[in-house]
């Protein structure tokens, strides 16, 4: 009875507005990476990235948000909210209450709005709507007054695996007894901020990207949001649970600020942290969503990792084949679809793949399969050796 | 340009570019290694080198594995501007 | 409910290194800027890539690592950390329209990279975590040390705070409406009657854990409020007082966060109001300036006064002949919006 449970989730991507167009999308196995074209920009055209094809004026019109400064983070964020909410069935007074907490993660902020940031950092200018939405915690500020929310709100920023510290920071808020119910969950927008970056980092795949693929050349960025409302099992019965959040845990792999170690002991750590936490051998994992960018240092190392620590690795993918790398987005995102993975009992075909890395001899799932599911395991590591790792279990 | 007057303007380039606090110019040996032992650079710094390049001599460089090759000492990345410069 | 045991400043007071609070420097044009030291523990290899968030949380931080500390954790809070590289990094990216790049400012304008560094230079592969929102990013850290200790009183972390003044933020916040009009100094600072307040920084951190032996400090509670009516948030303070001393208790000191932006006044007048007539009022915005993590300065000059117990001229509002100070009360908000209430005590 004192499980933490999922209520509710929401997602949005470019593989689907709604929880039931992403999961239909994933069981077709689709794609949502195809060439940039929602913003001006010198990879408009040829950079290969996954956008949600909707545009920021159609979002504000679609969500009533026309508040000045309001940013496309904001946007994607508030419509995976707004479903997330109506899934979960929380009341106006339950969202209102000092007992329910809003912890969302993202790392691109206001910095969407590369242009109008550049024009307002200078001394001369008078200064946009946009001057107090550039920050990280502009995003759930506006979703704090929107919903008029009154509990613990929080923002986190540890590079991609930034919605999964949200989605445990909100979990050990419930489990300390300091709330009662927890809306976590990412977001992140493409910006010309991140392209250029991963860019210069020369880790962007100027091809759709192929997780754990021998000839992966690197990673397609993408955007989306998502959130789950976790909630105490004793204080929801009667309510839909969709899955329960069975084990978590944040590592620091201490190596390099962008890149991870060969052996790859922030990711192991993270793993293995969160087995000890669920209370489950790595043997009870039935699958994993693995963080799998399609980059030749992540993938290569991620696969170390989970050699280490699984006698017999269970089937895995990286869903980022799928939905681009969301970056702050990315495991509230891929949260949701574990939570879909266990309610459906069902697996998804791991898409953009054909040989494995021939150090490691990995196979993604290749096929969509319909199986009892227990446990899985979902890893996200970011800049920063900030490495952590979710675990979810059938209701 | 005469060899040795390039070698010059690319310690001081590389000093300045990457801001190498306690590093001057004429410490930097030709022959010394730029990356592991010697100057100690990593992985960033070989990005920022290409740029450097890229900015000063116009020679583009796609490949950061390709770089590598290239940007072993002083005396190799003179040898390669020379040959490849178009500024 | 949790323990510090060491703790460390770099500000725009004299506060790393040799502590003497009695020397106050003032705002220059509007900015109050930290006294940066020369970072002698920070390797030069990766001083030279750090902006001035990473250098001066580092530069805080190490000295606490010194001795083979190894906390289980690094939990660290900034609004804007990185903000300034970030900013370099769109400059390049105007300027070479999009075509190559150097990563570092990318890199290194990334809010966790503060944490990330310290972990990189300490080999520390514990908990790692960076917490962001605005004015209440310090509780957030104060609420996770919390619950982690709360979990293992062994386990011992190191936490913080860092915002620096760049000149993107400046502007934004300039812009804003946030800075004040006119040219400030320390004896008007509160006095003036107008809006703004006077740009801060600093990088504070601590040692903590739930052991009592040899703490400099006790942080009792932390609770956090986001609404714009001081109704709401002077029931929220009577009732964070009321279910959080303890029975006998009284708050000794109010710190207030007191800033001289004349909109926020009726904040502050409610806590001074709620906190009661015989309570000693201080106030230390016009030694750190303002900035969303201002706060962990506040709780960092609450352990000089219960440590010393003195409270430097310069700070206090009101006075009152009090036998000791055991208990302190830190109420600030930041914009209005966002409130924050500690109480931090003798150990």
């Amino acid at each position: 009875m004192n499980r933490i449970v999922v209520t509710g989730i929401g997602v949005i991507s470019a593989i689907g507005n709604t929880v039931a167009e992403n999961r239909a999308s994933l069981i077709e196995g689709r794609c949502g990476i195809s060439k940039l074209e929602m913003f001006p920009s010198k990879f408009s055209g040829s950079l290969p990235v996954a956008e949600v094809k909707i545009s920021t004026a159609a979002l504000k019109e679609k969500l009533n948000a026309h508040d000045p400064g309001v940013t496309r983070t904001t946007l994607l964020a508030l419509h995976a909210l707004q479903e997330a909410l109506t899934c979960s069935h929380l009341t106006t007074e339950q969202i209102s209450s000092f007992d329910t907490a809003l912890i969302g993660g993202n790392t691109v902020g206001g910095m969407c709005l590369t242009d109008e940031m550049y024009e307002d950092a200078k001394k001369e200018t008078a200064g946009s709507e946009y001057i107090a939405s550039y920050d990280y915690g502009s995003v759930n500020i506006y979703l704090q007054q929107r919903y008029k929310m009154n509990g613990i709100i929080n923002t986190i920023n540890t590079a991609c695996s930034s919605s999964a510290n949200a989605i445990m920071y909100g979990a050990r808020l419930i489990e300390s007894g300091r709330v009662k119910r927890a809306i976590v969950g990412g977001v992140d927008s493409l910006a010309k901020f991140t392209i250029n970056g991963f860019n210069a980092l020369h880790i962007l795949s100027a091809e759709t990207c192929t997780p754990f693929d021998e000839n992966r050349k690197g990673l397609n960025l993408g955007e989306g949001a998502a959130f789950l409302v976790l909630e105490k099992e004793s204080d929801c019965i009667g309510k839909k649970n969709y899955a329960t959040l069975s084990g978590y845990s944040n590592a620091n792999d201490a190596y390099h600020a962008s890149s991870l170690s060969d052996e790859g002991n922030g990711p192991y750590k993270a793993m293995n942290d969160a087995l000890v936490k669920a209370e489950l051998t790595a043997s009870e994992i039935d699958f994993i969503n693995a963080h799998g960018t399609g980059t030749e240092n992540n993938d290569r190392v991620e696969g170390t990792a989970i050699l280490r620590l699984f006698g017999k690795v269970p089937a895995f993918t990286s869903t980022k084949a799928n939905t681009g790398h969301t970056l702050g987005a990315a495991a509230a995102i891929e949260a949701v679809y574990a939570v879909l993975n266990l309610y459906h009992q069902e697996l998804y075909p791991g898409i953009n793949f054909k040989d494995s890395i021939s150090t490691l001899g990995l196979t993604p799932l290749q096929s969509y399969k319909k199986m009892e599911i227990h446990n899985i395991m979902s890893n996200s590591f970011g800049f920063g050796g900030n490495c952590s790792s979710l675990i979810f279990s059938k209701a | 340009m005469e060899n040795a007057a390039l070698k010059q303007q690319l310690k001081q380039q590389i000093v300045e570019f990457l801001n190498l606090l306690t590093v001057k110019p004429e410490d930097i040996k030709d022959d010394e290694p730029l990356f592991g032992e010697g100057l100690g650079l990593d992985s960033i710094d070989s990005i920022e080198l290409i740029v450097l390049l890229n900015r000063e001599y116009g020679i583009v460089i796609e490949d950061p594995k390709e770089g590598r090759k290239i940007l072993v000492n002083v005396n190799t990345m003179a040898d390669y501007i020379e040959k490849h410069r178009t500024k | 409910m949790f323990y510090i045991h060491q703790h460390s400043c770099i500000s725009p007071q004299q506060t790393f290194n040799d502590v003497d609070l009695e020397k106050l420097h003032e705002p220059v044009d509007k900015k109050l800027q930290a006294i940066e030291p020369s970072y002698e523990h920070i390797p030069p290899g990766m001083l030279r890539r750090m902006g001035k968030a990473v250098r001066m949380g580092v530069g805080a931080a190490l000295p606490l690592l010194q001795d083979n500390t190894l906390p289980d954790g690094i939990i660290l809070g900034t609004a804007n950390g990185g903000k300034e590289d970030c900013v370099k990094f769109l400059n390049q990216i105007i300027e070479y329209n999009e075509g190559m790049l150097t990563p570092l400012n990318f890199v290194q304008g990334t809010p966790n990279a503060i944490a990330s560094q310290i972990g990189i230079l300490t080999k520390n592969h514990g908990y790692n975590i960076t917490h962001m929102h605005l004015g209440l990013a310090f509780e957030n850290v104060l609420t996770d040390a919390d619950m982690l200790i709360n979990d293992k009183p062994s386990n011992q972390y190191l936490i913080g705070a860092v915002d620096d003044i760049s000149n993107s933020n400046y502007y934004f916040e300039d812009k804003g409406g946030w800075y004040k009009k006119e040219s400030i100094n320390r004896l008007d600072f509160y006095d003036t009657g107008t809006t703004g307040s006077v740009a801060g920084e600093a990088a504070v951190m601590f040692i903590a854990n739930g052991i009592k032996k040899n703490a400099i400090a006790k942080v009792i509670a932390i609770d956090t409020l986001h609404n714009r009516d001081v109704s709401v948030m002077k029931e929220k303070l009577i009732g964070f007082i009321a279910n959080n001393l303890p029975a006998g208790e009284k708050i000794d000191v109010l710190l207030s966060g007191e800033n001289g932006d004349n909109r926020l006044q009726e904040y502050f007048n409610a806590a001074e109001y709620i906190a009661g007539e015989n309570v000693v009022v201080a106030r230390y915005k016009h030694m750190t300036g303002e900035y969303p993590t201002a706060t962990a300065m506040g709780l960092w000059l609450s352990c000089i006064i219960l440590r010393q117990q003195v409270i430097p001229a310069h700070m206090v509002k009101k006075q009152l002949p009090v036998s000791g100070y055991k208990n302190i009360l830190i109420y600030n908000t930041y914009k209005g919006n966002q409130h924050s209430f500690i109480v931090a005590s003798l150990p």
